[in-house]
């Protein structure tokens, strides 16, 4: 696949980074600001701009099958997208930073107005990260959660705590409700893919694959939640801040959110309706302690600086906290940030990377979740017409990978060996991220 | 400060109102008596003399395009005195003393329906039907009045349809101040004759619905019934005068837009008018309830009163279906905290107005807030929207004010007759431009039997409350009569 991208921010170096062995990409960069690290990759680099019709022309971006604009500025991706757009019809992906250009784009009646914006999709890094925070807090307990195939199934990440009653033993062991399945364990920040023999220690964070019904089921047993999230404390008041304050508030939830700069105080507090705006630096202990932010039923810290996201989740991992979900800009810092003993970490450029990797379809396949910071990937991939119905026990795939969702026309099925796989069944795979390549030419060749 | 403009202004106002004053005419023309044109032709007279006397001195100016903010409030305020010195004229002819009458011409004008009047069979019929029609001209305002019919007003316009009424918002329908003017004379005079239509309907006698309309929408409170609306004895009628008094205390801007522009959303979700609703309703409860058992309450009856009663006092019309000064001390105090409350803003009720009551709550609410969480960051929000900050220290000023007048006011009263009910029911009838109180000047009782002095008291009452308080509060200030004179 040709892949063109414009712009040389720390977002395109990650695109480029995770496809360039597959896919023969181009960035086109603005003059000048090109870092060191891009020198690191297999890919052509063009100096130019993207709005530059001329220079478009000179690298033949008419052959490219996919243009993704992430320059820091949304203007130039806006432009960049649809001067491509002049060329050929090429599928474009335009990052936007601003609320108020996302809007313009997003919104479901800008059908009605005179011309359509020409651009096939529109990525707000921050947007999606807010997404997947409230996601992961509307299920208790859990540290991570995606809906798949529309939300019939689902994945939940739980970490094993020292009352649990299946600390030690084998997965063949514990009687895990039927439908549910575990795809992958992260022990000592190491993924892997366990088999029934897999005893679970204290600290590791299980992945469990599903039907709704029979997670909520594992829930209860094993987990012991039942009390709804009712409360939500936020530290940080930028756009994901906001936006989760905005999307908890709907629903009911009680929110508080703190920040630091008295101007965007008097912001939040303009806009939002219910939430407690508290002014002051998130890292101010006794704040925290007066307002009693750690009791809340979740915590979040999404701020834009690392250093303090991560001095915030330890004071109130101290505090007391139950649950705490932090932000990481820097996808380097993930693993510090791991080891250290925060439970979720999420990133709104994993949460980009995501939705650009679900773009890039090569073979009817593509990634529709990426699993600790992008170590493990749920893969989408239907079964070509030609394909032998077989079944799982007999099959032996090349590397360890679970298949953990099957849906066959409407039906949902969570497969143990028993079940076959048939022609154009729908399937979710749980892999490891270096073996995604192995498993699609297993299934296609 | 510049006298010849605004001599030259309050001019072009006084010759209109010139001919506005030969309107009773008509009405004097149907009865036999042939002597009763004659006080309205004298008014008219005076009116278009002191005019033109205006004018001359004002050189004859129609420029006020430099017209500065304190010329504006002075223009506003001698417009009030002066049109109703004129309009007192009149009642002169009829016998009444000039206090008295400035004082009845005043309490028209101002909406507030307090009387002195001891017996109503004294007077024509042209005599009632111009005590109603002062107050339909003030319930709008007799500054919008003038903006909407007056194109000479020009700039001027803008300038003291803002100064007449200083609510806490500026609400326009449209772009130009002018067109604004007509649209909300509009509404007002269709729900004036949709009101004239259904009394008669409901059996009243054309005059008498004419003038019971005029003082309703307005929310004055004159009726030439000497007994109010119980005079009437129909439930029919309480009920439809009921509910014209609930609407002429509503926003009338967003009455124009809910019922000719028809979009009722924009009422319905206004937070005032809701908090409006709210009051109305819960006080008829309680106020229901209480009555219901007084010796020989009804359930149909004490209900039909008591939203009567709240809907008149809230809406500072001041009408009664019943002698209120008679019912019980609970009943009664639910009627004085009323009293407090006033119409909603931009409407035809005086008072401290909804708005202002609904704001004071949510600051206290925010002070309390504020205590357990020294850090949050609580704006007072009406309508979903913050309240800037000069808006609010605006309103709690006035309120603090107002509290302050009536407490001042209440006290000189209370010395001169020795009554503290008088003194202080009254000051908050007049102030808040309400009309009858309790006890001597109860609503089948009147306000004739006080001292001149007080009077005069309640007469400045009037004018202040009906003004908000600031071009009053303003000109006590030295400066403002020296700014600009150099």
């Amino acid at each position: 696949m040709e892949i063109l991208i414009y712009g040389t921010t720390e977002f395109s170096y990650l695109v480029a980074a995770r496809l360039h062995h597959q896919h023969n990409i181009t960035v086109l960069h603005d003059s000048g600001d090109l870092s060191e690290k891009f020198g690191n990759l297999d890919v052509s680099l063009v100096e130019g701009s993207g709005g530059d019709i001329a220079v478009l022309e000179k690298i033949e971006a008419k052959k490219s099958d996919l243009f993704i604009a992430c320059s820091a500025i949304d203007e130039a991706n806006i432009v960049a997208c649809w001067t491509m757009k002049k060329i050929a019809d090429t599928e474009t992906i335009c990052f936007i930073g601003k609320a108020s250009l996302y809007k313009n784009f997003s919104s479901l009646t800008h059908n009605h107005y005179q011309t359509r914006y020409d651009i096939d999709s529109i990525i707000w890094p921050e947007q999606l990260l807010t997404q997947d925070i409230f996601r992961i807090i509307s299920v208790p307990e859990a540290l991570d959660v995606e809906f798949l195939a529309g939300g019939k199934a689902k994945l939940f990440e739980y970490r094993i705590k020292e009352n649990s009653t299946i600390v030690d033993k084998s997965i063949k062991e514990c009687k895990f409700p039927k439908n549910v399945l575990i795809p992958g364990i992260t022990r000592d920040g190491k993924l892997f893919i366990p088999n029934g023999a897999t005893s679970i220690r204290l600290h590791d964070k299980i992945f469990f694959i599903g039907t709704g019904v029979a997670l909520d089921t594992l829930a209860a047993d094993f987990f012991k939640h039942d009390r709804k999230v009712k409360t939500v404390s936020i530290i940080g008041g930028g756009s994901v801040g906001f936006m989760l304050a905005e999307k908890l508030e709907k629903t009911g939830i009680k929110v508080k959110i703190i920040e630091h700069s008295p101007q965007r105080c008097a912001f939040l507090a303009d806009s939002l309706k219910k939430t407690l705006v508290l002014q002051g630096n998130g890292t101010d202990l006794e704040l925290l302690e007066s307002e009693v932010i750690a009791a809340a039923d979740a915590c979040i810290c999404t701020t834009d600086n690392d250093e303090k996201n991560l001095l915030c989740s330890l004071l109130l991992k101290q505090l007391g906290a139950k649950r705490i979900i932090t932000r990481v800009g820097n996808i380097q810092n993930y693993e510090l940030f791991e080891h250290v003993g925060i439970d979720v970490i999420v990133s709104p450029k994993a949460s980009a990377l995501t939705e650009v990797l679900n773009r890039v379809q090569a073979q009817n396949v593509d990634v529709i979740a990426l699993i600790e910071g992008g170590k493990g990937e749920v893969l989408r991939l239907t079964l070509p017409d030609t394909f032998q119905e077989i079944r799982l026990r007999d099959m032996h795939l090349p590397v360890n990978a679970i298949i953990g969702v099957i849906i066959r026309g409407h039906k949902v099925i969570i497969p143990n060996g028993e079940s076959s796989l048939c022609p154009r069944d729908r399937l979710k795979i749980f892999s490891m991220k270096e073996d995604s390549e192995k498993i699609k030419n297993f299934f296609f060749t | 400060m510049n006298p010849r403009f605004i001599s030259s202004a309050l001019g072009i106002i006084l010759i209109a109102f010139g001919a506005i004053v030969l309107l009773p005419i008509v009405v004097a023309a149907f009865e036999e008596a042939s002597g009763s044109a004659l006080p309205f032709l004298v008014a008219s007279l005076s009116s278009l003399v002191l005019g033109l006397l205006c004018r001359w001195y004002g050189r004859f100016s129609r420029n006020f395009d430099a017209l500065k903010r304190t010329e504006g409030l002075l223009i506003v305020t001698l417009t009030w005195i002066v049109v109703a010195a004129v309009g007192a004229i009149p009642f002169v002819f009829f016998g009444l003393s000039p206090l008295d009458a400035y004082f009845e011409s005043v309490s028209g004008f101002t909406t507030t329906g307090a009387t002195i009047l001891m017996d109503f069979s004294l007077y024509p019929k042209s005599f009632f039907f111009w005590r109603s029609l002062i107050q339909w001209l003030g319930g709008m305002g007799i500054i919008v009045l003038f903006v909407a019919i007056l194109p000479q007003l020009g700039v001027a316009g803008r300038r003291i349809f803002f100064a007449e009424a200083p609510g806490p918002t500026e609400d326009k329908i449209t772009p130009r101040v002018a067109h604004t003017a007509k649209a909300l004379w509009l509404i007002y005079l269709l729900l004036t004759l949709l009101q004239i239509v259904c009394l008669v309907v409901a059996g009243m006698p054309i005059f008498d619905a004419i003038c019971n309309s005029f003082s309703t929408m307005a929310a004055g409170g004159f009726s030439p019934n000497p007994q109010s609306i119980m005079g009437y004895q129909s439930s029919t009628i309480t009920w439809i005068v009921t509910l014209f008094m609930v609407l002429a205390g509503a926003n009338f801007a967003l009455q124009y837009k809910c019922f000719l522009k028809g979009k009722p959303r924009v009422l319905f979700t206004n937070e005032e008018f809701q908090f409006y609703l709210a009051i109305t309703i819960g006080a008829s409860l309680l106020l229901a309830g209480f009555l219901f058992v007084m010796p020989g309450g009804t359930l149909s009856g004490s209900l039909r009163d008591s939203t009567f009663q709240v809907a008149s006092i809230l809406t500072t019309t001041g009408f009664a279906s019943a002698d209120f000064a008679l019912w019980t001390i609970p009943a009664q105090t639910v009627l004085f905290t009323m009293m407090l409350v006033g119409g909603c803003a931009g409407s035809a009720g005086g008072g401290v107005k909804v708005i202002r009551v609904l704001f004071i709550g949510r600051f206290l609410k925010r002070e309390i807030d504020q205590i357990i969480h020294p850090k949050a960051i609580l704006p007072i929000k009406i309508d979903r929207v913050t309240v800037p900050e000069d808006v609010q220290r605006q309103m709690l000023s006035f309120v603090l004010f107002y509290l302050v007048l009536m407490l001042l006011s209440g006290l000189v009263v209370t010395m001169i007759e020795h009554n503290a009910t008088i003194g202080f029911i009254g000051t908050a009838a007049t102030l808040g431009n309400i009309g009858p109180g309790f006890g001597d000047i109860g609503p089948m009782a009147n306000f004739g039997n006080l001292h001149w002095v007080s009077k005069s008291i309640f007469t400045l009452d009037m004018i202040v409350g009906r003004l908000e308080l600031i071009p009053f509060l303003a000109m006590l200030c030295p400066e403002f009569w020296t700014l600009g004179r150099n």
